[in-house]
């Protein structure tokens, strides 16, 4: 009997795909600690995270943290450093190759919002800010983003406030202001399929999830978004990785992590 | 910055002596290590219009917020990180100016560190990361330097700068600290030693007061020399509900019930009343969590 994949869970095996065996990733706060996770123990046992608070771990935690500072998350740690180590020492130099943030808005070109929807000074909705996210997107190379939201409300045009740069205005804005050569998303994954940004900075759908349609990646967007012509139908996770990815998911609820259903 | 025998206090004389309304205080902490205790006490001694720094904001942002102590707000960010959900304190006060309105003026982490970091040095500025076209670079409040722009005087293009950060009153929790202010902590950092350093004058909340012979033993976990500090305070558990390294664990229903009670401003003035006013001080506060919640945190780690 097969069981398919709800698309969340297909996120998980979509965005854990791209973290390769033995690398040396930042991750941010959230879903992208649980893809590293479910990645090392899928494929990449041998990757190697940093957290922005002076962790490096290079082996499974034993107990999923409920944020980097959540200390069960220095349980295997091999070094606890510090904030200069980690933003600056590590991943401003290159020497992280690969980043993992969470864009709960996100818009056109990458940016990404989580300080305030609305008028900053009379905002609609405040969100907590910043954190690191701003270094990791304006540092991390081979930055992925990850998004669990299928709502129109996260897709805006343009975002509100910038907390974490992507193309900014899009074309050679970031250059000229003096980001590195390099850096900017290169790819976002969320429950509908994977995205790549195009040479504008444009954000573009490359692979779909199973029974996603083009139509419907449109709907959600509220910018008018390409689909590659010749995009990618992202392979389902078999039993195995499927059972993996929802122990995982077990795991983060009884951790208190709130499910998006909930 | 004195050497020799430093003061011991209560939380409540550390409060009335370094705490006046208004205060611009530097609170540590990076959602571990973040001294709640210190909080409630303000919020016991109904301090006013303060001026509060702090990085990573958590619930013990929240709290100070909600229960009106805060003016002036400088932060990369708050939230309640279990969940994780909202700090809804904050918000209130963002988005409702409820129960007042307050200033907020946001950094970026790597950007704050920075800013720490040229004040501890006491460096006219420090380069940092690129800024530019964020949020934080254009929106700006009561710090209206808080970045600048110089071009590379050795070539190469725009360089974004932070001015040296001098908090007046530097307030952190640490594992343990000496008699003479020698203060360690373990485990991850944050920007902690570069913060303390930044502060213009230093107070430290430890889990235990050691003999010096106990510092000699991991000189390499102090992150303020006894010269830096100006008074000590011993509580025990001072930074529940987040975590001390190798002391105890974050708690996490504690972290859930404080995120449920909190949605309404009644149920925030009830958890003040219950958890802060009427336990009389951090002690009370412990024993109202009760023995059992304290042995499922508590870590025992010997031979540090």
């Amino acid at each position: 009997m097969t069981v398919s994949a709800t698309r969340f869970e297909q996120m998980f095996l979509t965005g854990a795909r791209c973290i390769k065996d033995g690398a040396v990733l930042f991750v941010g706060f959230h879903w992208p600690m649980l893809m590293a996770r479910i990645a090392r123990r899928l494929h990449a046992p041998n990757i190697v995270i940093v957290y922005e608070n002076g962790i490096v771990e290079d082996r499974l935690t034993p107990i999923l943290p409920t944020s980097p500072c959540d200390l069960v998350s220095a349980e295997q740690a091999t070094t606890c450093a510090g904030s200069l180590e980690t933003l600056f020492m590590w991943l401003a130099s290159g020497r992280v190759e690969m980043t993992l943030v969470e864009a709960a808005i996100v818009d056109r070109y990458g940016n990404i919002n989580t300080t305030a929807v609305g008028p900053y000074l009379q905002p609609k909705v405040r969100l907590p800010g910043s954190g690191g996210g701003t270094e990791l997107s304006s540092l991390g190379r081979d930055l992925l983003l990850v998004s669990a939201s299928v709502n129109s409300r996260s897709y805006p045009e343009r975002v509100d406030y910038i907390t974490s740069p992507g193309y900014l205005g899009g074309g050679d804005e970031r250059e000229r202001l003096g980001y590195k050569p390099g850096t900017g998303p290169k790819t976002l994954v969320n429950p509908l399929g994977l995205f790549k940004y195009d040479a504008n900075g444009e954000m573009y759908a490359a692979g779909l999830h199973a029974g996603i349609t083009p139509a419907e990646v449109q709907s959600i967007f509220v910018w008018p978004i390409k689909v590659a012509a010749d995009y990618t139908a992202l392979p389902e996770p078999t039993a195995a990785e499927l059972a993996i990815i929802r122990e995982e998911l077990a795991h983060a609820k009884k951790r208190y992590y709130l499910m998006p259903e909930d | 910055m004195t050497t020799g025998i430093k003061p011991v206090l209560s939380m409540r004389e550390a409060v009335a002596r370094y705490v006046p309304d208004g205060q611009e205080l530097l609170i540590g902490g990076f959602a571990f290590s973040d001294p709640t205790a210190l909080a409630h006490e303000l919020i016991r001694q109904q301090r006013k219009r303060l001026f509060v720094m702090k990085t990573s904001g958590g619930v013990l942002v929240d709290q100070l917020v909600g229960a009106g102590c805060v003016e002036r707000l400088l932060s990369c960010h708050v939230w309640n990180s279990v969940g994780p959900v909202a700090a809804h304190c904050f918000r209130r006060a963002l988005e409702r100016g409820k129960p007042n309105t307050i200033q907020i003026e946001e950094l970026s982490y790597g950007s704050f560190t920075m800013s720490l970091f040229a004040g501890a040095c006491d460096l006219p500025f420090m380069p940092t990361t690129p800024v530019q076209g964020t949020g934080h670079f254009t929106q700006r409040t009561f710090m209206p330097q808080k970045f600048g722009v110089v071009e590379n005087p050795f070539g190469g293009g725009p360089v974004c700068v932070v001015p040296p950060l001098k908090p007046a009153l530097g307030i952190f929790h640490v594992q343990r600290v000496d008699q003479f202010g020698n203060a360690q902590m373990f485990g991850p950092t944050g920007e902690m030693r570069y913060a303390m350093a930044a502060c213009k004058k230093l107070i430290v909340i430890a889990e235990e007061l050691v003999d010096t012979e106990v510092i000699r033993e991991r000189p390499e976990a102090t992150v303020a020399p006894g010269f830096m500090v100006e008074a000590v305070v011993i509580e025990p558990w001072a930074a529940h509900p987040t975590d001390a390294y190798g002391y105890y664990y974050r708690d996490l229903p504690h972290h859930a019930l404080y995120g449920e009670m909190t949605k309404t401003e009644d149920g925030f003035r009830r958890y003040v009343d219950e958890w802060i006013v009427a336990t009389g001080n951090h002690a009370g506060f412990i024993a109202k969590l009760g023995k059992e919640r304290i042995s499922e945190l508590q870590i025992r780690k010997e031979g540090w």
